[in-house]
């Protein structure tokens, strides 16, 4: 048998988990998202990114990508605060972009990556390594990874002036095809930084100068050719040295419909504790002089379901188009096993993108 | 949470990855290939994702490391 | 989710192809990329086309080495693998040997001592001289014939290509060497009939596979009869003589040319073959001589 598999092109590509992408790919994406909250205006961001993938001398791939971010109106985290932004309204934009080069060799992969994103307000430049290593059987990857990026903030109200924040992110992971229909992923993520935390936008908002978060993510993708879908589940624990934990879990059914269409009905669900500096409305209760102390909502007690659906097509020649809208609503009420934070309004935001994709 | 429910999770995990425990040969790995069955098919689709969770959440992690961070948080 | 059906030539015999796909054209797409690949192995190994790579190789027995690439290589370092595995019986090097037992005589005889020690000189896998990039035939006359691997081969390479293409069931039938995938769309396996040698026109047996492959060898295709003693034309290299223990043996294995291959030995090592598959832990069917089921449990 094991002479049987060393015939080239017997046993297909798509088994070797690791095999080099033999087709370059090139996408482009569309966002349009929106955001509203009683007593707040809303965000809007509409957002165009596109990327690129290209394998080229046998045993490299080269990607890049770009994205935009055109932000108008006002975010929620403005909420409550004595915005020190333009009093219209925010209209603000990001630009970002990324390349990462990969090189395959027998038994691992090594990738090298830097990405910038750009505000007017904001700069992060980061550089990344990644290492793979798989067995022989292809079954069970390994994954390291390393990241360190660099942060200048500078707001527009100049309450502060080129401040840093430096962050180092490492990874650690497992890929495992558990059986012929199964695979499993798990990765602890642990990012460390240091520097300017705080919102320069929102009064009084002082947070601790030092930040730990660890996160848990496991995956398992299961195929059910019985009804031609495959079920996508997600787990994610997380832990912030800020003081909130949270869990998240989500479920995807991607449905296999005649004619190249898909048709992927999701839920995700997060529920998450507040971090231990934050406080609820009215403000500024609980805020002493020289201690930690936010209003931000995004830090608050809450739980939050984001249904979704997504309708995907592929034609001739490598071509694909999708579709794909998200519901995202936050409550505080809906946080698990514990109370959500009471003075905080219901939140709720919508996303729709559209993409198409073509391989070559 | 609670060591509780990470080691429940861990429990839960454990348990359903030892149940269905098979590896696949090369020769078994047909549905395995399909692009739903992937990590990372759809890269620029799970970014936004990941993006925009990040602007609404506390904190975020787990997909990966290298993307560069952003005003939004 | 359809059925659709290809039936095509090549290897001189017929082949076909079913792929379940919801989609008729990607069905299409994909079966004309299998097709083109196991023509381009015909193309590339058949002994009887001018132009192969196996001709070339023929022509030059005894004179220069022909060298040849990774997929050939591989082949061959598979064919190794069979001759050791059934103690030099299967040997790719036997065409002299096939060409004295299907000569047709008229009246049929069964070849003379002088006349098998003759066409043995010409057969000999250890004598090949090779390396990773040729392949020499030492001897004059000497020949290679991929039969019992080719065809296999490309079952397998269409298989995988159906699968990469996004196929998820499949059946690949390239003249009785049979490869499946993903099972039947309406959640059943395959059904694989096994066919009867004295050509009746009902499956002897059936074996059900949701993945994997079927081959079978037997020698009812080519072969003659003289004073009621039937000979084939599965040839022992070891002394030059069809065996003829089995009429027909099909082994189910998760690879095609494992099948092939373990069907062929199986049919050389005569009454050892039960043993042996049993080892090699293949599901099996063989008919004797006397028109007998084995194993036991699988008689009607």
């Amino acid at each position: 048998m094991a002479a049987a598999l060393a015939l080239p092109g017997v046993v297909p590509a798509g088994a070797a988990a690791q095999s080099i992408p033999d087709e370059g790919r090139v996408e482009l994406r569309y966002l349009d998202y929106r955001d509203w909250q009683s007593g707040a205006d809303r965000m809007r961001v509409k957002s165009p990114s596109f990327h690129v993938m290209k394998p080229f001398a046998g045993t490299w791939i080269a990607e890049g990508g770009l994205v935009y971010d055109g932000m108008s109106g006002a975010s929620p985290r403005f909420h409550n605060t004595l915005s020190g932004a333009s009093g219209e309204g925010v209209r603000d934009y990001r630009t970002a972009g990324d390349v990462k080069l990969t090189r395959y060799f027998d038994r691992y992969a090594v990738g090298v990556g830097a990405a910038v994103s750009s505000e007017r307000d904001y700069l992060s430049r980061a550089v990344s390594v990644d290492f793979r290593w798989w067995t022989d059987d292809r079954n069970t990857t390994l994954a390291f990874g390393f990241a360190g990026s660099s942060d200048r903030i500078d707001p527009v109200n100049e309450v502060v002036v080129g401040r840093k924040r430096h962050t180092l992110d490492f990874l650690v992971g497992v890929t495992q095809a558990v059986n012929a229909n199964a695979i499993l992923q798990s990765n602890l993520t642990v990012s460390r930084g240091h520097g300017y935390y705080d919102d320069p936008y929102k009064s009084l908002d002082t947070r601790p100068d030092h930040r730990r978060v660890v996160a848990w993510l496991t995956r398992w993708n299961q195929s059910i050719p019985a009804a031609d879908a495959t079920l996508r589940l997600a787990f994610r624990v997380l832990r912030d040295s800020f003081g909130s934990t949270s869990f998240m879990t989500e479920a995807q059914w991607v449905q296999t419909l005649p004619a190249g269409f898909t048709v992927t009905p999701g839920l995700r669900y997060l529920t998450q504790s507040a971090a231990d500096f934050y406080r609820d409305p009215p403000f500024p209760t609980g805020f002493r002089p020289g201690e930690p102390y936010s209003a931000d909502t995004r830090l608050s007690a809450f739980g939050a379901f984001t249904p979704s659906l997504k309708i995907a097509k592929s034609f001739e020649r490598g071509w694909t188009a999708d579709l794909r809208v998200d519901f995202h609503r936050q409550r505080g009420s809906w946080r698990l096993g514990g109370d959500g934070s009471p003075g905080v309004e219901p939140f709720s935001a919508r996303w729709i993108q559209g993409g198409v994709s073509k391989s070559f | 949470m609670r060591p509780v429910a990470s080691l429940a999770l861990l429990l839960a995990v454990a348990t359903l990855a030892s149940c269905a425990w098979a590896p696949p040969r090369p020769w078994e790995k047909g549905e395995l290939a399909k692009p739903a069955m992937q990590f990372d098919a759809d890269r620029l689709e799970s970014r936004i994702q990941e993006h925009v969770y990040q602007s609404k959440e506390a904190a975020s992690g787990g997909y990966g490391v290298g993307g560069g961070g952003c005003g939004c948080n | 989710m359809r059925l659709h059906r290809y039936e095509f030539r090549a290897m001189a015999s017929s082949h076909e192809i079913v792929l379940g796909a919801g989609d008729a054209l990607h069905a299409a797409r994909t079966a004309e990329a299998m097709i083109a690949d196991v023509q381009r192995i015909e193309a590339k190994y058949s002994r009887f086309r001018h132009g192969s790579l196996v001709s070339r190789i023929n022509r030059a027995a005894g004179a220069a080495a022909v060298s040849m690439d990774a997929e050939t290589a591989a082949l061959l370092d598979y064919a190794d693998t069979c001759h050791r595995a059934s103690g030099g019986r299967f040997d790719i090097t036997s065409g002299a040997l096939s060409e004295l037992w299907e000569f047709r005589r008229d009246p049929p005889r069964v070849p003379g001592a002088d006349e098998i020690a003759r066409a043995l000189a010409l057969v000999g896998w250890p004598s090949v001289e090779r390396d990773h990039r040729s392949v020499r035939l030492p001897r004059a006359g000497m020949r290679i014939d991929l039969g019992g691997i080719g065809k296999e081969y490309a079952a397998d390479r269409a298989a995988a290509i159906g699968i990469d293409g996004g196929i998820a069931h499949g059946c690949v039938n390239l003249g009785g060497d049979v490869r499946v995938w993903g099972g039947r769309p309406d959640g059943g396996p395959w059904r694989i009939g096994i066919r009867d040698p004295d050509g009746g026109r009902d499956p002897i047996a059936t074996l059900d596979r949701f993945d994997g492959a079927v081959a079978t060898s037997g020698d009812y295709e080519r072969g003659f009869v003289v004073d009621g003693v039937r000979y084939g034309h599965v040839i022992d290299a070891t002394d030059g003589r069809p065996v003829m223990h089995w009429r027909s043996v099909s082994v189910a294995a998760p690879l095609c040319v494992v099948a092939g291959s373990g069907a062929t030995v199986a049919m050389l090592l005569g009454h050892d073959a039960p043993a042996w598959l049993a080892a090699q832990g293949c599901d099996w069917i063989g008919v004797d001589t006397s028109g007998a089921i084995h194993p036991r449990e699988r008689r009607p």
